[in-house]
């Protein structure tokens, strides 16, 4: 448990990213209806956006 | 009596009468910050179902829910203080419920806020000791932009120097109450954004809590501590006027008053500060533009 849970939070700014970041850009994205280039879906979108912003987080330790 | 018959006055009269004043204040039942803790608590969560069911616009609720965490942290702070009732007392139950409930919204809990806070009042300034030294900064928006930064993921102030506090005390038990809320609060938070309620958790909880901590960090620890490099009974916290008044900076113009008496109400500390004034004074306190 002591170990998924330490996993969990090292891993946080990927997780945070996919867990959180991906469907809320998805979700703005089709409020918002924007149109995305080569045939994006919004969570595509969302997915990418969090893997790039996460990956960088996760690298940093900072988001900003 | 003058301010200048006060300053002759020998350090045990001073003390005497600053005891006897904050004596008038302690004891008395914070009904005003009981009510503040319910009432606010309820308010954000009812934001949620009437959110969720379309009932109320999420650009209407999210200012309320920035409100709503910025204001439930000094109900639980009177908690932490045994404001509301001591060990023991009848109402000892409130005051730990109080305690516990009031810092949902923040993701807070009780023990982690209470044992740390304690910690602080302790070793005000000392940084090495402080757990709140992290906040220091050289003016308002370096202690703005130091609050976000202590939120990033790799930081070493913040979450970690309260883990690092209570490590030191020897209850790094209490940590878990910290890891156990903190996933809750995630697990919540993607639960609702994967079921299509990303925004609304984003505009009623995310956001609103990054904003309330800052404000809470600037009033709240910052601004009563600024310049922070002064330790002492009566130099370690300062009076100050603040640009959002007293209550925009929810009582901390007068925070000097509650460093020297934790147990005086936060509601009662206004007045504490004007009958102390000039004892205040005598003792070289830092009582700036108030």
């Amino acid at each position: 448990m002591e170990t998924v849970i330490k996993t969990l939070f090292h891993f946080g700014p990927l997780v945070f990213a996919f867990g959180f970041i991906a469907p809320l850009t998805a979700q703005i994205i089709e409020r918002a209806g924007l149109a995305l280039p080569f045939g994006l879906t919004p969570l595509v979108a969302g997915l990418l956006l969090g893997a790039v912003w996460g990956g960088i987080a996760q690298y940093r330790g900072r988001w900003i | 009596m003058s301010t200048a018959d006060v300053k002759q006055l020998s350090d045990a009269e001073l003390m005497r009468q600053e005891r006897e004043i904050a004596r008038r204040h302690i004891g008395k039942f914070p009904i005003v910050s009981v009510t503040w803790a319910f009432a606010n608590l309820a308010v954000w969560l009812s934001l949620w179902p009437l959110v969720l069911t379309g009932t109320l616009s999420v650009w209407i609720a999210f200012p309320i829910a920035c409100l709503n965490v910025m204001l439930c942290y000094l109900p639980s702070h009177e908690a932490q203080h045994d404001i509301i009732a001591r060990p023991g007392d009848r109402l000892r139950w409130l005051n730990e419920l109080v305690g516990h409930v009031s810092t949902i919204p923040l993701v807070l809990p009780y023990r982690v806020a209470r044992l740390t806070h304690l910690e602080h009042h302790k070793h005000t300034n000392d940084p090495d000791l402080d757990p709140d030294y992290g906040t220091h900064a050289s003016g308002p928006l370096a202690a703005i932009w130091n609050s976000i930064q202590s939120r990033q993921p790799g930081t070493e102030s913040g979450p970690n120097a309260y883990a690092a506090a209570l490590q030191r005390i020897g209850r790094p038990d209490v940590m878990l109450d910290a890891v156990f809320a903190t996933l809750a609060f995630y697990v919540i938070l993607f639960a609702l954004a994967w079921s299509g309620f990303a925004i609304e958790a984003a505009l009623l909880w995310w956001l609103p809590r990054h904003i309330g901590q800052t404000y809470i960090v600037y009033y709240l620890s910052w601004a009563p501590h600024h310049p922070g490099n002064l330790t002492g009974r009566y130099r370690n916290t300062r009076g100050f006027r603040a640009v959002l008044g007293n209550i925009g900076s929810m009582g901390m113009q007068y925070h000097i008053v509650h460093h020297l008496h934790p147990r005086i109400p936060l509601i009662r500390t206004p007045k504490a500060f004007h009958e102390m004034r000039a004892v205040l004074d005598a003792r070289g306190c830092r009582i700036e533009n108030l």
